[in-house]
C-alpha cells in the first residue's frame, strides 16, 4: 500500500460513490417505503398467479409459498434490478481503473514511473475500492431505513436481520467487483473491459431469473452470484446464509488474486 | 560503473518489430543521447528499461540490478517524462506534487516550486486548462524535482516552445555536471547535438551507431563543391573512392567528401580547379543516412 496513490485513487473515486451514493440511498428509500405498502394492498389471488409467482420468485430467489408478509416485499428492495444495476454500476466503474483505465487514458506510464510495485498500486486501489464500497452500501442502508420509518413499527425491518442482508449484498457487490478486476487487468480497453464485464453479468442474471421458468437451466444457476443472494430468507426466516456468504467471498477472492497476479506479470503501456 | 547496461536485448510485439539484440552501457554522469526516427524503438526500450515491458530475451540493468524484477527500486532513482505525457485531468501543478511526493517519501513543493519558477509554469492551474507545452512542463518538473540519479527523457522538447527549450537544455546540463545521467530520447539531431557527448542510433529496432559526437563528427562527410575550368581535361575524369557526388556536370561536381580534406587536396593538385567549396563537417547527412531504411542509402 502506498499512501500517495491511496491519495490519488481516492481523488478519482469520490465522485462516483457520492453521486451512486445519493442515488442508491434515494431509491432505497422508495422502494422501502413503497413495497410493503404495495404488497398489503394486493390482491391475495394475484400473487398466486402463476407469472406474477414465478417473477416474484425469480427476483427473491427462493419459493414464496409462506412468505407472503412484509419482510418478503421489503427484501425486494434489496433484489430489485435498479439498486443492484447501482451498486453493480459502481464496482464495475471502481475496479477497471486499474489497469484498463488507466491505460486507456494513457496514465499509466506516469503511474508505473514512480517507485510502486505494481502489486503495490493494485492493493492500494483494492483498499480505496472497499472503502467506497462500504460508503456506498450505509448509503443504501441508511435509505433502506429512513424509508422504512414510514411503516407502521409492526411492519419495519429488523435492523439486525437488515444488516445481514447488506452483508449478503457486500459480498454479491465484491464477487462482481472480483470479476471486473479480472477482466480489466486482461485488457487495454476500459470501454471494452465494462462492456464484457456487463454482459457477463447480464448472463448470470437472465440465467438466474430464467431457471424459474425453464427447467434445465435449474442445473446451471449454481453459476449465477444472484443465487447466493436471497434476502427474503434473511428477512423471513432470520437465517445467516453462511454458505451464500462464502461461496461469493471465495469466488471473489479467487478472482480479484487472479487479477493481481496477471497485472504484475503482464506488459503495461500507454498503447 | 555503467548506470544503463543492455545486452543483447530483444523485445517483439508478435508480428511487429521491436527491438532485436540491442547491447549497449551508458556510464554514470553521462549526457546520453538516444536517436532514432519515429517508430525505430526508442519507446519500446526506455519502457522495457523501466519495467513495462519483459524482454522477450536479452537482459537490461539499471544500477546493476535487473529492469523488470527490481523495477521498483530501480525507480526510486529514475526521473522518468514519456513520451506521450498524459496525465490525470484534475490534477494541478501543486496537487501533482503533494501526490508524487508522498509516493517517493519526500517533500517536492521546494524543488518544485524552483523548477516551475524556472520553466515558468502556474503551479495553480489545472491539467484539463493547460496546453499542451504546460503539461509538458509539469510533466519535466514531476521527472525533476526529486533530483533522481538517473532521468529518462522521451522526446522532453515536444510542445516546448524555443526559450523554454534552451533553459531545459541549460538544466541538463547542471544536472548532469552535478554527476547525474541524462538518457535523452529525440528524433532531432539538433536538440542532442547541443547537448549529448554521446549518442546512439537505432533504426528498425536495432542500434546502427553508438559514439561520442566528436567520433561521429570526424565520420561525417563535408559539403563539397568543385568548380572545372577546363570542363574538356575533366569529362573523363574518375572522381576517387572518398567522393560521393550527386552532380557531376562537365564543369561542376558536387558531393560528399568522407574523410580528411587532405586527401582531396592530394587528388585536386595539377587538375584545372577554378574554384573549390569545402562545407563544414555535416552531421544532418550523416544521420539522415542512418535514418534511411533503403538498403543502398545506409552507412
Amino acid at each position: 500500500m502506498n499512501r500517495g496513490l491511496v491519495v490519488r485513487a481516492l481523488r478519482e473515486s469520490w465522485p462516483a460513490t457520492l453521486v451512486l451514493g445519493l442515488v442508491l440511498a434515494f431509491v432505497e428509500a422508495a422502494l422501502a417505503f413503497i413495497l410493503p405498502r404495495f404488497g398489503s394492498q394486493l390482491p391475495a389471488q394475484w400473487l398466486q398467479m402463476g407469472m406474477i409467482r414465478g417473477v416474484l420468485q425469480a427476483m427473491l430467489g427462493t419459493r414464496i409459498a409462506d412468505q407472503l408478509g412484509p419482510e418478503m416485499f421489503h427484501s425486494i428492495a434489496w433484489v430489485d434490478p435498479l439498486p443492484l444495476a447501482l451498486t453493480w454500476a459502481h464496482a464495475m466503474i471502481s475496479c477497471t481503473r486499474v489497469p484498463a483505465g488507466e491505460v486507456d487514458r494513457g496514465t499509466v506510464d506516469v503511474i508505473l514511473g514512480l517507485p510502486v510495485s505494481r502489486w503495490e498500486l493494485f492493493l492500494s486501489e483494492t483498499l480505496v475500492w472497499l472503502g467506497c464500497a462500504v460508503v456506498l452500501l450505509f448509503a443504501a442502508l441508511a435509505g433502506n431505513l429512513l424509508g422504512s420509518l414510514g411503516l407502521p413499527a409492526q411492519d419495519r425491518p429488523h435492523v439486525g436481520k437488515v444488516l445481514i442482508v447488506l452483508l449478503n449484498v457486500f459480498c454479491l457487490y465484491c464477487t462482481i467487483g472480483g470479476l471486473s478486476w479480472l477482466v480489466s487487468s486482461l485488457s487495454e480497453r476500459r470501454g471494452r473491459a465494462l462492456t464484457i464485464v456487463f454482459l457477463i453479468i447480464l448472463a448470470l442474471f437472465l440465467l438466474n431469473y430464467l431457471a424459474q421458468f425453464w427447467q434445465p437451466l435449474e442445473r446451471l444457476v449454481f453459476l449465477s452470484p444472484l443465487h447466493y443472494h436471497r434476502p427474503v430468507e434473511i428477512l423471513v426466516g432470520g437465517v445467516w446464509p453462511w454458505h451464500d456468504l462464502l461461496v461469493l467471498l471465495s469466488a471473489a477472492i479467487f478472482m480479484w488474486l487472479a487479477a493481481g497476479v496477471i497485472f504484475s506479470r503482464r506488459d503495461l503501456a500507454t498503447t | 560503473m555503467s548506470l544503463i547496461q543492455f545486452d543483447q536485448l530483444t523485445r517483439s510485439y508478435g508480428r511487429r518489430r521491436g527491438i532485436e539484440q540491442l547491447s549497449l552501457s551508458v556510464e554514470e554522469g553521462a549526457l546520453f543521447g538516444f536517436l532514432g526516427p519515429n517508430g525505430a524503438g526508442k519507446t519500446t526500450v526506455i519502457r522495457v528499461m523501466l519495467g513495462f515491458l519483459r524482454p522477450s530475451s536479452g537482459s537490461a540493468r539499471l544500477f546493476g540490478r535487473d529492469s523488470w524484477r527490481d523495477t521498483k527500486a530501480i525507480k526510486q532513482e529514475v526521473g522518468y517524462l514519456p513520451g506521450d505525457l498524459r496525465l490525470p485531468p484534475w490534477f494541478t501543478g501543486n496537487s501533482a506534487l503533494s501526490i508524487f511526493g508522498q509516493v517517493r517519501g519526500k517533500d517536492l513543493f521546494r524543488p518544485g516550486r524552483e523548477l516551475a519558477e524556472k520553466f515558468a509554469l502556474d503551479l495553480t492551474v489545472r491539467v484539463r486548462a493547460m496546453s499542451r507545452g504546460m503539461r509538458q512542463k509539469l510533466g519535466l518538473i514531476l521527472a525533476l524535482a526529486h533530483s533522481p540519479r538517473l532521468l529518462v527523457l522521451d522526446e522532453p522538447t515536444s510542445s516546448l516552445d524555443p526559450l523554454i527549450q534552451q533553459v531545459l537544455l541549460a538544466h541538463l546540463r547542471d544536472v548532469s555536471a552535478a554527476g547525474h545521467t541524462v538518457f535523452f530520447s529525440s528524433h532531432s539531431l539538433s536538440e542532442v547535438e547541443q547537448l549529448c557527448s554521446r549518442v546512439a542510433i537505432v533504426r528498425e529496432g536495432k542500434l546502427v551507431a553508438d559514439e561520442t559526437l566528436a567520433a561521429l563528427r570526424a565520420r561525417a562527410g563535408h559539403e563539397v563543391t568543385i568548380l572545372w575550368s577546363d570542363a574538356s581535361q575533366t569529362a573523363n575524369l574518375e572522381p576517387p573512392a572518398f567522393l560521393r557526388l550527386a552532380r557531376r556536370d562537365p564543369g561542376v561536381w558536387q558531393g560528399v567528401l568522407e574523410g580528411p580534406v587532405n586527401r582531396l587536396l592530394e587528388f585536386l593538385a595539377g587538375k584545372p580547379v577554378q574554384d573549390l567549396y569545402i562545407g563544414r563537417p555535416d552531421l544532418e547527412s550523416l544521420f539522415r543516412r542512418f535514418y534511411q531504411t533503403t538498403p543502398e542509402a545506409r552507412v
